[in-house]
């Protein structure tokens, strides 16, 4: 360890001026000699001064003679500290290396955007996704390079809990983006690939369509051959009852094949459903009527319209909502059970909701009666008929209406089905025209 | 002290400016896009409504058309830009009438796509079409990229895909004809299908004159109606003016 730099200079101001006094006091001329000794130390320290500047902009190694000079401990102090620095500059750039390493590892597409949506960093899966080039597009704003409308949109809403899924720049990708803003109103923006699902979820849905429409015609004609042998005056009395349980599966197997095919409609369809304004309340009053009108039924069924609002939407798929879940009440609701359905409206939209006192759905299946083919308690629900499908096709006719369905239930005492339609589907019948005409601008 | 500030407010302000013009000119871009991929779309899956909501959409197209126009006008009048910021603005509302153009040549392949979903399918589902309008969309994409970036490179390369369109586009109508001669009862939809295949064929030389514009923008030198031996020699020449 080099000595400080007081006592270095302590001991060299010390020799100076007892060198100064001897001369003077001996030759005479005291003050001229502590003079010179003082303007020799001050030309000293200046030279050492300007050493330690040259020594720090050149940047080379410690001199030999710097080394025990008066500014010895100076030297040795700033070679600790550039070693020191150089020794954490190491550390940051290995570390930085190992993030950019596993970043570009990564599957999912990440980008950083500054305050004014400007491109500041993003790794390769994010300029695979996008196309993007990284040495190039920093700086650029997002907007100019991924380019499709509803992401434009995306970004420039404040709100991005959600997903976006769009498709990507090269041909047949399917992206999945979020957006996810953080300190210093910077944003990190998420690429996901979701193409090998969505090629998945078509295959799945085109098979689903195609086998029903093949099993369609194979069944129509075993149903009309059956219902000639059952009008078959000759037919053997032995064959009567399995020609009639042969009809009644057969009808059994043409619903479901019609439930699949509307089923996989309704899932096709990407858009949301049309704007055409609906008559809920009468197609309710309908249905009531025909519930009415047959012979097994809970002794009591009642309708209580509130609102004569009307939804928009698809007459097809919003009486298909209606009646599955009409029909599945009165499936499981015993003869001296009661069935209330009730159409009203809030400021939340419009509701319908159905009460039964049927047999009820346990609370942890409740989650999954909406799948296809689920049913609660397998031999008792095929005993009463039905597919196994009305309720999938209720959801999904509910969720291209941006509605929701919503179920409360008790097993043994009865459930609720709560259909919601949004405030921005509902139509009053009063306004029917004023909102054509509105829409016009 | 005082002077030098007031200069240099405005002329980060004028740079706000151009940047936002550049923003909706490649927004509209990305219109543009997404326009002809549902278009196109429309015409391989036959699907009529998509078809009637693509041609509903293009006066967004329009609208931001006019949008932009005026946004140009207005930066003219009240900035007069001289040299590299006058070209970008030149460039802009030439580009802005190409992607217009574009937009109506996909609201007419989606008005051809209605009218073909209503006739019979033909058994390769429209592959060549596919692949020609493939290439238009890559080819508008890369205009449109070159465009964001600058880059008077990739618009010089983006301006030899188009010899590749044509050479498609001949092939189809060469075929059209040939299914014509063959089957009378089929020309109502062969024409049809010629029809879209000239609106892609028409999309791809609008995509070209963009990356004309980029190369204007990025070098202030047309090269508007040359072949592409002579746009190499053109760009290879020293520039009089510098690079400015």
């Amino acid at each position: 360890m080099a000595p400080g730099v007081l006592s270095a200079l302590g001991w060299r101001v010390a020799l100076v001026f007892l060198a100064a006094l001897f001369l003077g006091l001996t030759l005479g001329g005291l003050a001229w000699w502590l003079f010179a000794g003082a303007l020799g130390l001050f030309l000293y320290l200046a030279y050492a001064a300007w050493g330690l500047e040259q020594w720090l902009r050149t940047g080379k190694r410690r001199s030999e003679a710097a080394a025990d000079g008066v500014l010895a401990a100076v030297y040795a102090d700033i070679v600790q500290l550039k070693q020191r620095a150089r020794r954490r500059k190491k550390r940051f750039n290995r570390l930085l290396r190992e993030v950019r390493d596993s970043t570009d590892a990564m599957h999912d597409g990440g980008v950083i955007l500054n305050a004014d949506m400007e491109i500041t960093w993003l790794n390769d899966a994010a300029s695979r996704l996008l196309g993007l080039d990284r040495s190039r597009d920093q700086g650029q704003h997002i907007t100019n390079l991924v380019r499709h409308p509803d992401f434009v949109a995306y970004i420039e809403q404040a709100e991005f809990s959600e997903k976006l899924k769009m498709p990507g720049p090269r041909r047949n990708t399917h992206l999945s983006v979020q957006l996810i803003p953080y300190g210093n109103q910077q944003k990190l923006l998420i690429v996901q690939d979701f193409t090998r699902e969505v090629r998945l979820e078509h295959m799945r849905r085109d098979f689903v369509a195609n086998v029903s429409h093949e099993l369609r015609s194979p069944l129509t004609v075993i149903a009309g051959y059956l219902e000639s042998l059952g009008d078959e005056n000759s037919l053997d009395e032995v064959w009567r009852e399995p020609v009639t349980e042969m009809q009644r599966q057969v009808a059994r197997m043409n619903s479901i094949v019609h439930d699949l095919i509307t089923l996989s409609r309704l899932e096709a369809a990407e858009r949301p459903a049309g704007q055409e304004p609906v008559d809920v309340p009468g197609m309710l009053g309908q249905l009531h009527r025909d519930a009415l009108a047959r012979r097994e039924r809970p002794g009591e069924l009642e309708l209580r319209l509130e609102t004569p609002a009307l939804v928009r939407g698809e007459e097809q798929e919003l009486h298909s909502v209606f009646s599955n879940l009409l029909n599945n009440a009165l499936r499981f609701t015993p003869a001296d059970g009661r069935i209330e359905c009730r159409w009203w409206q809030d400021e939340r939209g419009l509701h319908f909701s159905l009460t039964d006192t049927g047999i009820g759905i346990p609370e942890a299946l409740i989650p999954r009666v909406t799948e296809r083919f689920f049913r609660v308690d397998s031999g008792r629900a095929r005993e009463v008929g039905g597919t196994g499908l009305g309720l999938a096709i209720v959801k999904h006719a509910l969720l291209r209406h941006g509605g929701q369905l919503e179920i409360q239930s008790r097993p043994g005492e009865g459930s609720t089905f709560t259909c919601h339609f949004p405030p921005s589907r509902v139509v009053l019948p009063a306004d029917e025209v004023v909102q054509d005409a509105g829409e016009a601008h | 002290m005082d002077t030098s500030d007031f200069g240099h407010h405005i002329s980060s302000r004028f740079n706000e400016d151009l940047d936002r013009l550049r923003n909706s000119v490649l927004a509209m871009g990305g219109l543009v896009e997404s326009q002809l991929q549902r278009a196109v779309e429309a015409v391989v899956r036959g699907d009529s409504e998509l078809g009637l909501a693509v041609a509903r959409d293009d006066q967004r197209v329009d609208r931001m058309e006019i949008e932009i126009d005026q946004a140009c006008s207005r930066i003219i009048a009240t900035r007069q830009p001289a040299a590299g910021d006058l070209r970008l603005i030149m460039a802009i509302i030439k580009a802005i009438t190409d992607l217009e153009r574009i937009g109506d040549e996909a609201e007419k392949i989606a008005t051809l796509a209605t009218r073909l979903a209503t006739m019979e399918r033909p058994a390769d589902r429209y592959r060549e079409l596919a692949s020609l309008a493939a290439q238009v969309q890559e080819m508008l994409r890369a205009a449109l990229d070159a465009l964001a970036r600058l880059d008077a490179k990739a618009a010089v390369q983006t301006l030899a895909m188009d010899e590749q369109v044509d050479r498609e586009y001949d092939s189809i109508t060469r075929q059209c004809i040939t299914f014509m001669m063959e089957d009378p009862r089929t020309i109502g939809r062969v024409m049809n299908v010629t029809w879209v295949a000239r609106s892609l064929e028409r999309i791809g030389d609008h995509a070209k004159n963009i990356c004309e514009y980029v190369v204007y923008m990025v070098h202030g030198r047309d090269v508007r109606h040359l072949d592409q031996a002579r746009v190499a020699r053109e760009l290879a020449r020293p520039t009089a003016e510098g690079q400015g």
